[in-house]
């Protein structure tokens, strides 16, 4: 009799409160990329979502900085938003400066975020390209594994990014450059910290 | 009918040698990042001497009686075995919340921000009575697989932390003040509680022999050894900029495409936590010498909870509940000062009876 | 007891209730004191022809000249039913007493009694129907033998006593059930069966208080260890003879049920369900390909719903990509949640099983035509279900046929997973196999660790757990499986 009370105890506090941190699959909002650039001055944040569609669905967010875009974008455009899944991070050239190291330095608080997440600058030709083509994500991202077999040096992924940023000797910070219009070609680029 | 049970010395010290390893596990800030790599490896193997140190009260009356502390208590007076058993009863259940504590903030920060930390204590809490109720033999057997999951889990988190290696050799240096140190040894040393546990479990351990808490010391070094040197390395500024630095370590690792390898990490966690709550509420109700009494461990337990859950709502309960400086005082009184009087007063009253 | 046989009829019609198959036959015979015998059977329980035959017309014409009742008892005990023709018979004892002449003639024994003597002759003449010795349907092999064990207790001795020609081989006889007083057999090898052991099964079945024990799985509850997980099955069933004979050889204990094929075996370790006889007889590699195949049946039948569900309801980002984005289409367009959904498929799925089981066999193409076209097709088809979770179902379903000893704990198991998983996701999961894993760590078997050979870790045994090493290997050192018991009771 005991042990049956002990288990209806147990039970029920379980059905009651384990239902609440769900984030159900076709509800889920997966963000694959997100890519930044510049448009009439102001910050343009875009966020990827995953899907198998031609099309890529985008959702994109006038903010002045990561933070911000991050939080308008979970409250009002994508709900149940993930970025654990986030797998390239595109800064386009004029943004660069605006965005690296602040945003950089506001991602390594978040848990959230994959710290394996490919991370380049480019052009904004490349940046037109994303929005209006799926497969050109895939094409950039093996673009970088490609520019970081061909020069182990360069930071590709956002831990090494951030790493570079925070400590070493070296005064600038090498990440993939990706440029070319349809036909991405990817070198490097320094960056001073 | 109750059943005498012995079972090999060995596996109860692989057993808690997985308990030591849950420290690194679960460690916050704990480790001073202004130390460089080599003092943190000097205090890692400072504080592991000092958790070898522990062991041996236990060991002496081990080769002396056969038995464990408690055994030679239960033959004093009703008084005595009270005030013992009440002591590491405070002890078993303060070193509980020690690891409940900061588990239960490291999953729902890290894994279900919505879920509430009493509800998970709660829960993990009644599996851990029901643990303790089957005995220190089963939970020593469910050690076998634990180490099995441990090893599996080490091997992806190393393995997929290779590819992020950057050697600074700054870390090299001998860097970092003599309190950062003191704050590390102390930290390292955390693992004594398991020489209070082998205090209690020595009796029933047959075919024991000194190098196997050497070896459990041994292999728990190697592995803090190996998470620093991963975090310093693989991790490196990355790590102090969140919360539970292994946490960080086994999301950082990754095969290719394959990430994930949190999620093992997050087992190896709560399964070793699981092994340590439910070994320190077997070892309480020994103390009262009520081994397999239901009612007796889940009121232990229910207190254990209502403790955590004043935790959870207070930090200054909470900062006193997670202080490795408290726990390694009453480690050190519960592996040392408590047997090493016991011994010396059987020895005395030998010496008189001879 | 009386000695007349109109009171030893009388008692008997009294204790059987006039039952119509009691059958007592007089007999006058040839002798100058005008004696009369009795020929006490059962109905279609003794072979009447071969009675007739040797012992009956044997009776009536030997001539017994000037003998009394006692001296022609002799004369019949050692000679005219001893004769070689009379050897024939199962049995053949003298006894005396009401109870042993029932227990006798319940037995399929025939029984000749004289008037005027107490002591009475029972002849093993037993003729009743049995099925006779067939491939068992449940462990159907390859390459091993195609014998199985019968009801007839008798039979299944000899299948056994045939593979092992050792005199060590031992049959002890106990009997179960106040009002059956079914016969048992014990069954084990003397030099390696443990003392302690056999001592604590023979207390179980001492304390067995059923009336009738009609199959083997009665006592099976009586035979587990108390105070342990019932989940899985302590004690081992087999209809094989080669399996008996081998568990045998490891120190084990066969305990034969008259009247049932199955054959009990203790004690029982988990590692054993995953062991076949054709493993024995495959080569090395394949049957440790085999074997490897079984646990990862077992772990994908029952893990297999649960992660597909935590996953899908807690944790999407684990999923691969090209998964993820398939998966997701699929749940987008069903009703259910997929937990929901998870244990709806599967609880059909075993209504569905259960079904064909008992179904004729005549009707079974169109139930087979019924679950896969309109359930399986049209439910998908209708968005009632998802195509991804159907899969994982069946999936799961199809492992756990390939150890399929152990279906009635992971059905069990998966659908407590997937509850677990659907509420507290990965979390859930974890928590439930540590419950799951010190229940399984603190069962016994009459003692021995259920877990043995893992946990407790034997090195030694691990050659023939998760790979069948070489015989060559194995015939080295033959484990006993008490040597893996380590609690001593009080």
């Amino acid at each position: 009799m005991l042990k049956k009370i002990i288990i209806i105890l147990s039970v029920f506090p379980l059905v009651l409160g384990g239902c609440k941190s769900s984030h159900k699959l076709e509800t889920a909002s997966i963000i694959e990329n997100v890519s930044v650039h510049k448009q009439d001055g102001q910050l343009v944040y875009t966020f990827y979502i995953l899907t198998d569609s031609d099309t890529p669905s985008a959702v994109a967010i006038n903010a002045d900085s990561f933070e911000e875009a991050q939080s308008l974008a979970a409250e009002k455009f994508i709900p149940d938003m993930s970025l654990s899944k986030l797998e390239l991070l595109l800064i386009e050239k004029e943004a660069r400066s605006e965005v690296m190291p602040r945003d950089i330095e506001y991602i390594s608080t978040q848990a959230s975020f994959s710290p394996i997440a490919r991370v380049a600058v480019c052009d904004n030709a490349v940046i037109e390209k994303m929005r209006q083509v799926s497969e050109a994500q895939n094409t950039i991202k093996n673009q970088i594994v490609l520019c970081k077999k061909n020069n182990p040096d360069v930071n590709t992924d956002y831990l090494s990014v951030f790493n570079s940023f925070s400590g070493g000797r070296d005064k600038t910070v090498t990440v993939p450059y990706i440029g070319g219009n349809g036909d991405f070609k990817v070198t490097t680029i320094e960056i001073n910290k | 009918m109750r059943s005498e049970v012995r079972f090999s010395s060995k596996r109860l010290l692989l057993t808690l040698m997985l308990c030591a390893c849950s420290v690194i596990l679960l460690q916050n800030y704990s480790v001073p990042a202004e130390l460089s790599f080599t003092l943190k490896l000097c205090s890692l193997l400072l504080g592991l001497a000092v958790c070898f140190i522990c062991f041996l009260p236990a060991v002496l009356l081990k080769k002396r009686s056969g038995g464990d502390l408690l055994s030679l208590v239960s033959r004093r007076s009703m008084l005595e075995q009270r005030a013992v058993g009440v002591f590491y009863a405070v002890y078993f259940l303060y070193a509980s919340l020690y690891f409940l504590t900061p588990y239960c903030d490291m999953f729902c920060k890290k894994y279900y921000p919505d879920a509430s930390p009493c509800l998970v204590a709660f829960l993990l809490l009644a599996c851990c009575v029901y643990a303790a109720f089957k005995g220190a033999n089963a939970i020593t057997r469910f050690g076998i697989f634990l180490f099995v999951l441990a090893m599996l889990t080490n091997i992806l988190m190393f393995g997929g932390s290779v590819s992020s290696l950057r050697f600074d050799s700054g870390a090299w240096a001998i860097e970092g003040g003599a309190d950062a140190f003191a704050r590390g040894v102390n930290y390292f040393a955390t693992p004594c509680f398991i020489a209070a546990i082998f205090v209690c479990l020595a009796g029933e351990a047959r075919l024991f022999k000194l190098r196997h808490p050497l070896i459990a010391v041994a292999l728990t070094g190697l592995k803090f050894a190996l998470v620093l040197f991963f975090i310093t390395f693989a991790v490196g500024e990355y790590a102090q900029r969140q919360e539970y630095q292994t946490f960080v370590l086994s999301r950082v690792a990754h095969f290719g495409s394959f990430a994930g390898v949190e999620s093992f990490y997050m087992a190896l966690c709560t399964m070793s936590v699981f092994m340590i709550i439910s070994l320190l509420l077997c070892c309480l109700c020994k103390s009262f010498n009520k081994s397999g009494s239901l009612p007796f461990t889940a009121s232990f337990a229910v207190a254990a909870f209502v403790l955590h859950f004043i935790a959870a709502s207070n930090n200054s309960v909470k900062e006193i509940l997670t202080d490795p400086l408290l726990l390694n005082i009453f480690s050190i009184c519960a592996s040392v000062v408590v047997p090493l009087l016991y011994y010396f007063r059987s020895s005395f009253e030998r010496s008189r009876h001879a | 007891m009386n000695n007349s046989l109109s009171e030893l009829k009388s008692i008997l019609q009294t204790r059987f209730n006039n039952s119509a198959d009691l059958s007592i036959r007089y007999i006058s015979l040839r002798s100058d004191q005008k004696i009369t015998a009795a020929v006490i059977t059962i109905e279609g329980m003794v072979d009447k022809e071969e009675l007739a035959q040797v012992a009956v017309n044997g009776l009536l014409a030997y001539d017994f000249k000037s003998s009394n009742a006692n001296e022609a008892f002799n004369i019949m005990l050692y000679s005219v039913l001893a004769s070689s023709d009379v050897t024939s018979f199962s049995g053949f004892a003298d006894f005396s007493g009401i109870e042993q002449l029932i227990g006798y003639i319940t037995s399929g024994f025939a029984v000749f009694a004289i008037d005027g003597v107490e002591r009475m002759i029972a002849v093993g003449a037993q003729g009743y129907a049995f099925r006779s010795v067939s491939e068992p349907e449940s462990e159907v092999v390859q390459r091993g033998a195609r014998e199985g064990f019968s009801e007839p207790l008798r039979v299944n001795m000899s299948l056994i006593r045939r593979r092992i020609k050792d005199p060590d081989l031992v049959f002890e006889q106990v009997t179960a059930g106040e009002k059956s007083k079914t016969q048992i057999m014990l069954c084990y090898l003397q030099s390696a069966v443990s003392q302690k052991l056999l001592d604590k099964l023979r207390k179980r079945l001492d304390n067995c208080d059923l009336e009738t024990v009609l199959a083997s799985g009665y006592l099976t509850e009586y035979l587990e260890d108390p105070h342990t997980s019932r989940l899985f099955s302590g004690v081992g069933i087999s209809e094989r003879p080669d399996t008996v004979c081998g568990k045998l050889t490891e120190g084990r204990i066969a305990v034969i049920v008259d009247g049932t094929p199955a054959v009990i075996i203790v004690p029982r370790l988990f590692v054993e369900e995953f062991q076949g006889v054709d493993d024995y007889s495959n080569r090395t590699y394949y049957a440790s390909f085999i074997r490897v195949l079984k646990y990862l049946s077992f772990f994908i039948s029952i893990y297999l719903p649960a992660l597909y569900t935590a996953l899908a309801q807690f944790h999407p980002e684990y999923f691969p990509t090209w998964i993820l984005i398939k998966t997701a289409n699929s749940l987008s367009r069903t009703p259910l949640p997929v937990t929901l959904e998870a244990l709806a498929v599967t609880f059909v799925y075993e209504i569905m099983k259960e079904a064909g089981l008992r179904i004729p066999k005549s009707l079974g193409h169109a139930v087979s035509i019924v679950g896969a076209l309109v359930i399986g097709e049209s439910a998908v088809s209708a968005g009632i279900i998802s195509s991804s979770t159907l899969m994982v179902a069946a999936t799961a379903a199809i492992c756990s046929y390939v150890t399929s000893p152990l279906y009635p704990p992971v059905t069990v198991l998966r659908f407590g997973f997937i509850a677990v998983g659907g509420i507290l996701g990965l979390w859930g999961i974890v928590l439930a196999t540590a419950l799951v894993l010190i229940s399984l760590c603190s069962k016994t078997s009459l003692g021995v660790p259920y877990l043995s050979s893992i946990s407790p870790f034997s090195l030694r045994a691990m050659r023939d757990v998760f790979v069948r090493s070489s015989w060559r290997s194995l015939s080295k050192h033959t484990i006993k499986v008490q040597n893996f018991a380590e609690t001593e009771e009080k």
